[in-house]
């Protein structure tokens, strides 16, 4: 009996020990495997599996960090979690990366870190489905779309408001309710022409560059039925003088009417813009089925309009919405034009009086004073050049706005300048190009004549003929053979040394460089001279076609050489 | 000599042809810098005290990559602008106050951005394959940090006039980044 208590003990002992050792470790534990982050909208959620092996009460806690601060961050709402996931909402820039580590826990002891491989929150999150709202009128159903993610201006979303496009499907809720598909960036629509007692239907799904996000559930609702007093119908916008008209129809006659307006891209953002609209000036509470306003008041680029009608009781739905890009029906005022003669080309000069639009082109029309033949010319730049024109002719200008956008709008001409054109028989411009080719083959030509007769002249015609030289030498008193550097005589001279190199001792005077070489050159073909006449003519006759023309003039000189070339051959 | 009289005149003729080619581009230039003077002058009139609020300063680490000049495609740098004008448009639309701001120019402001980024997105950006890239990201950060600033000071006008400084400072990259519409 003590033998088996003291066995008891020592298992006890050793069960301590094993207890006690896997304590001091602290690794007993397995980190979780395959730990994975979604994000849908502002929704982060980590999931992971625990590894086989552990049993009982495992806890996980997650930590993060982003890129903007060095340590690790315990994750709120996922500390000590004993499932397999956890929702967070961090509030961090979620277009900077961030990294995230998890581990399992058991009592006192703890996994290693497993850890996620960081990204970018953006890159990786996915779209959830946009909310949607919708308002029933009589025959028309008001869809108000919110983008996916938190309205609290803490989404992941909200820096993104203006690039969302909305896929739309509506239908009635029949047996026979067609689908109409509709695509808008709008944050508001609306479905006018409706039955009313029905119902329709709607789902909608998101979209944000290659982002897109499943469809929201279908929403349904019940148009109402006939309202007494129905909204105006066909409104219109015009432009009267310096003024604005809205006109509308109504069958009614006791009725005033109010008109409101909108900016265009107020439809494109999502905060709260159901009490955007403003009212228009001189268009509250009218009895007449147009207002006029001022064109100062919407100097802007798009707008939408609404009217509706009252009986001092009751007010209808507003009218269709008229969409109106101002640019169409504003007026545009004429330019000033001038002018400038330049020989025979004119310098126009076109200057919008008031810099309006951006997108101006100019429609020019010229016309020679005396024939009524009119050129028409349009430009984008406001300095234009008309060339190929008569010279000494009286030209007539006038010029007008063009605006290319989408409507062929113009303005009225402008005042008719008239000009004279200069005299001159200068090259205008078109002609430079030509003349410069002509000039330069002219060159080419010249210089090809050149040659061409030096050769002609070295071959047909050289001026040196043995027997003057001959009657020259005996001329010469023997002084100028010693006193080779005179001045006067030395000028286009050469002397032959070595009977094998003909070197020229001045310079020539023409920068004809390819003569030097040539005679460089050549001179390796004189070679060996020999005591031969008929050989001694040859070299004379190579040396002379080695001189210049201009070096036959001084047959002294010649000589000289000559009779270096008898000395030595001899 | 002759050569090289052809060889200017052949300079010359390939010059004013592609001059007139891109003259679309170079309207659109234009477009963008009116539009850029215009946005200026409209952010300047934040009624701000500038003398009080130097405190208030802060980095908000505008991307270098964009503030340093490099060969940019047309398409990169309309879709950078694109990107800014965006965010700049955000930025005074959610978080704009009236103690700070007169509505009338806010929206004047508005339109003239909208205006703009609609004629980039019917022009160069048409068949924009949209994807982020890593620029646009570092843009979208830069400003969500302004976005977060002001935010965290209730949009005072201490705060909005460090961010006014900060937008006008970067008007003048948006018209550098213009340069390259001419490729």
């Amino acid at each position: 009996m003590l033998a088996s208590l003291e066995a008891m003990a020592l298992v006890l002992v050793a069960g301590a020990w094993r207890g006690s050792l896997a304590a001091a470790d602290g690794k007993s534990q397995k980190a979780p495997e395959t730990v994975e982050v979604s994000i849908i909208d502002d929704v982060f959620t980590l999931q992971w599996n625990g590894s086989q092996e552990s049993v009982g009460n495992v806890t996980y806690s997650a930590d993060y960090a982003t890129s903007e601060m060095d340590n690790w961050i315990k994750l709120p709402g996922c500390q000590h979690i004993t499932g397999s996931k956890c929702d967070f909402f961090p509030l961090i820039n979620f277009y900077e990366e961030i990294k995230f580590r998890v581990r399992a826990e058991e009592e006192n002891s703890t996994s290693s870190w497993y850890y996620v491989d960081p990204f970018i929150p953006f890159q990786k999150a996915r779209l959830g489905p946009p909310e949607v709202r919708l308002e029933a009128e009589d025959k028309a159903v008001i869809i108000y779309l919110f983008r996916p993610g938190k309205r609290d201006g803490t989404s992941i979303w909200d820096m993104d408001a203006l690039s969302f496009e909305f896929s739309l499907v509506f239908w009635e809720n029949s047996s026979h309710g067609e689908e109409q598909e509709i695509k808008t960036n709008f944050y508001i629509s609306k479905m006018y022409d409706l039955s009313t007692e029905t119902t329709y239907c709607l789902k909608a799904k998101a979209r944000l560059s290659w982002k897109v996000s499943a469809y929201s559930p279908v929403y349904c609702i019940n148009t109402t039925a006939e309202h007494k007093l129905l909204p105006p119908e066909n409104v219109t916008f015009g432009a009267r003088n310096q003024s604005y008209v809205l006109t509308w129809e109504y069958r009614d006659v006791n009725v005033t009417f109010r008109a409101q307006w909108l900016h265009a891209f107020s439809k494109l953002t999502p905060w709260d813009n159901s009490n955007e609209w403003k009212q228009i000036p001189n268009c509250e509470n009218v009895r007449t089925t147009y207002c006029v306003f001022p064109q100062s008041v919407f100097q802007k680029k798009e707008y939408y309009f609404r009217v509706q009608a009252s009986d001092g009781n009751d007010t209808s739905f507003w009218s269709k919405e008229k969409a109106v890009q101002t640019e169409m029906y504003s007026t545009i005022l004429p330019p000033v034009v001038s002018m400038k003669s330049t020989n025979d080309s004119l310098h126009v000069f076109v200057k919008a009086p008031k810099k309006q639009f951006d997108t101006f082109t100019y429609e020019i029309i010229l016309w020679e004073n005396a024939s009524h033949t009119e050129r028409k010319l349009v430009s984008k730049r406001s300095d234009i050049i008309i060339p190929g024109l008569k010279p000494l002719t009286p030209y007539c200008i006038k010029a007008r706005v063009l605006l290319q956008d989408k409507w062929n709008k113009t303005s009225v001409f402008s005042a008719v300048v008239c000009e004279k054109t200069k005299p001159g028989a200068a090259a205008s411009i078109p002609w430079v190009i030509p003349v410069i080719v002509i000039l330069l083959l002219a060159v080419i030509a010249f210089c090809v004549m050149k040659l061409l007769w030096k050769c002609f002249n070295y071959v047909f015609f050289p001026v040196f003929k043995p027997p003057c030289s001959i009657e020259h030498f005996s001329e010469q008193p023997f002084g100028n053979l010693l006193l080779s550097t005179s001045e006067e005589q030395t000028e286009k001279c050469f002397i032959i040394e070595n009977t094998q190199s003909v070197i020229i001792v001045e310079e020539p005077e023409e920068t004809d460089e390819d003569y030097r070489k040539y005679s460089s050159q050549s001179s390796q073909d004189s070679g060996n001279y020999s005591n031969e006449d008929e050989s001694l003519g040859n070299q004379i006759s190579e040396a002379l076609l080695q001189l210049k023309p201009q070096a036959l003039s001084c047959p002294g000189e010649l000589v000289l050489g000559l009779s270096s070339l008898g000395l030595h051959s001899s | 000599m002759a050569s090289r009289c052809i060889l200017q005149i052949a300079l010359l003729l390939s010059f004013t042809t592609s001059l007139s080619l891109s003259y679309d581009l170079l309207q659109l230039q234009q477009q963008q810098r009116s539009s850029n003077s215009a946005c200026l002058k409209l952010l300047r009139q934040v009624k701000g005290k500038p003398e009080h609020c130097q405190q208030d300063r802060m980095d908000f680490k505008f991307p270098e990559e964009i503030k340093q000049p490099r060969p940019f495609q047309k398409e990169m740098a309309a879709l950078v602008i694109q990107e800014m004008l965006q965010n700049i448009f955000v930025i005074i639309r959610k978080e704009f106050s009236t103690t700070v701001w007169n509505k009338t120019i806010v929206d004047d402001l508005l339109d003239k951005l909208h205006q703009q980024m609609d004629r980039l997105k019917s022009t160069i950006l048409q068949e924009r394959p949209e994807d982020t890239n890593m620029t646009t990201l570092r843009l979208k950060s830069y400003y969500w940090r302004i976005s977060r600033y002001l935010t965290a000071r209730e949009n005072s006008i201490c705060a909005w006039t460090v961010v006014q400084a900060e937008l006008i400072s970067k008007f003048p990259i948006i018209n550098s980044l213009t340069d390259y519409f001419q490729d």
